[in-house]
């Protein structure tokens, strides 16, 4: 994906100077992965790189993707007035405006009401446009872009482990995010979801549009050492197209540093991507209830935005399974939303209902009910209350695995 | 239960999938309405799309020396005029598609077992 001479002249300086102005990392640490660059063979790249980001193939690719990442900031705007809608509705009805309901509740109130569905509506619409747009353009040009891929699956560094005769949960074969085929059944899955990423964070982060992987070194930045600052073999759980894994092994050099997914397609533009840089990681297409390491190889488990796609059962078989997986001294720090319970503000139940049903997120409500500390705690893990989250704004999970 | 319908000789990696019903999503009361909201974003794009091609054009233009008369009085070969035509045809289809979609589900329905 990324030219090597463009990589070379931009990507350590780029890198370095976001990690030193965003995270405070060492230059040089970077500098000496983005020397390990290799020249690969079948590289696509159309229109340049900035850093690490290879430019969007197409100018009216680019273009639209351009307005949808536009039209997502300006969306937010009809969160004032619906929400205010939302808090007249309930006073005409005796209720306290700013009562905490069930989202069913919710739902049930502002059903009808146009003006707060148009803040549905619009942000539903815009998102479909903006998968439909980005699918469309990579399975038009599906030949070059899957060729790209063959050329890259067996070259290193790092490693990738395609497994089609995995068995997929059914939980995780939704289109997950309305993003057709979801994380499983779109050729083109890691491609698609790396770009509607970004536009998704350009709306909410004050880090911007993530293209140079800012969150994701940010959040490894802010995770703990083990106590004995030992870190050889690190796990990244339902890692997608490996943002966060490469963020690892750049934050740890010396660590092997793996990333298993259920979603071939991820992994697979995952590890071509991880490659470009010349980062070197594993892949594999493995579930995180099942991940077939030894016991107590890793001594950093995590995961981002993992256990919110996923039913009670297999968070409580995710836990588990990352008990056995963590030595004695080590931790699991899984990265997700905060379980903050079944009541809020309508309009933000109104918010998490569309989210839910209609950007196809069928295990939320479900997990944000579930007691994951209670349950991580319950698998044998003492969570350490004093760890700052790693991502602002989510849970801080810091689950160390009694010695 | 959905599989890709891409046609290809090479691996996909790609698996089976449950698709979503968010095509029958109707949250404005009527799914006509529910359309013209997508079309109307769909045209957004595409208009931002053109000004902002056309700002690397004139930018690119204003280096090279190309003058304004001679981008008014430009024909196209008949080549072009079918390949903008085709163009043409896929910009209606993103705008004006959803204008056909048929969507029945009120936005609180449920997931049902069978759609879960």
């Amino acid at each position: 994906m990324l030219d090597r001479r463009t990589l070379f002249g931009t990507v350590a300086a780029v890198s370095s100077l976001l990690g030193a102005a965003l995270t405070g990392r060492k230059a040089e640490a970077k500098t000496d992965i983005a020397t390990k660059n290799l020249s690969p063979t079948g590289d696509i790249n159309k229109r340049g790189s900035t850093g690490r980001f290879e430019r969007i193939p197409d100018l009216d690719l680019e273009n639209r993707y351009d307005f949808f990442t536009g039209f997502r900031n300006f969306q937010h705007r009809f969160n004032a007035p619906a929400k205010l809608r939302v808090e007249k509705i309930l006073e005409s009805k005796g209720l306290d405006p700013k009562a905490k309901l069930t989202m069913q509740e919710a739902m049930e109130l502002i059903d009808d009401d146009l003006l707060v569905q148009a803040s549905g509506r619009t942000w539903v619409s815009n998102q479909q446009l903006t998968w439909k747009t980005l699918s469309d353009y990579f399975h038009h040009h599906a030949d070059e872009y899957l060729a790209e891929m063959e050329a890259a699956d067996n070259d290193g560094p790092g490693t990738l482990e395609l497994n089609p005769d995995l068995n997929i949960p059914k939980y995780i074969q939704h289109e997950i995010h309305a993003m057709p085929g979801g994380y499983v059944g779109n050729p083109f899955g890691g491609h698609v979801y790396h770009l509607g990423q970004n536009s998704f964070y350009a709306s909410i982060s004050r880090l911007g549009d993530n293209e140079q992987d800012q969150i994701q070194t940010r959040t490894v930045d802010r995770l703990p050492l083990p106590q004995d600052k030992n870190v050889r073999r690190i796990l990244d759980m339902g890692c997608g197209f490996g943002r966060l894994t490469t963020a690892l092994k750049e934050r740890f050099p010396e660590a092997e540093v793996w990333g298993i997914d259920v979603g071939g397609p991820l992994i697979r533009y995952g590890h071509m991507r991880a490659r470009d840089l010349g980062i070197d990681v594993n892949f594999a297409q493995r579930s995180a209830e099942e991940t077939k390491f030894e016991d107590g190889y890793f001594d950093i488990v995590t995961s981002v935005i993992l256990n919110h796609e996923m039913p009670t059962e297999a968070n409580k078989a995710v836990i588990k399974e990352a008990h056995r997986l963590v030595r004695p001294g080590g931790y699991y720090y899984p990265i997700d939303f905060k379980t903050s319970g079944t009541q809020d503000h309508a309009y933000n139940q109104y918010r998490r209902w569309y989210d839910h049903r209609w950007n196809c997120e069928p295990w939320t409500p479900e997990f944000v009910a579930f007691d994951f500390e209670g349950e991580i705690e319950k698998a044998g893990f003492n969570i350490n209350r004093e760890t700052r989250a790693a991502l602002p704004g989510f849970g801080a999970r810091h689950a160390i695995k009694k010695a | 239960m959905a599989t890709s319908t891409l046609k290809t000789d090479r691996p996909t990696y790609a698996s089976d999938f449950i698709p979503s019903d968010v095509e029958r999503a109707v949250f404005l009361g009527n799914p006509v309405l529910d359309n013209m909201m997508t079309s109307l974003i769909a045209l957004g794009a595409e208009v931002w799309s053109n000004r902002r091609r056309m700002k690397v054009v004139e930018a690119l233009l204003a280096e090279k020396g190309v003058t304004a008369e001679m981008i008014e009085t430009y024909m196209p070969t008949a080549e072009q005029d079918a390949e903008w035509q085709k163009d043409r045809d896929r910009f209606i289809d993103l705008t004006y598609s959803p204008l056909l979609r048929e969507g029945d589900l009120p936005v609180s329905a449920a997931f049902t077992h069978e759609n879960k």
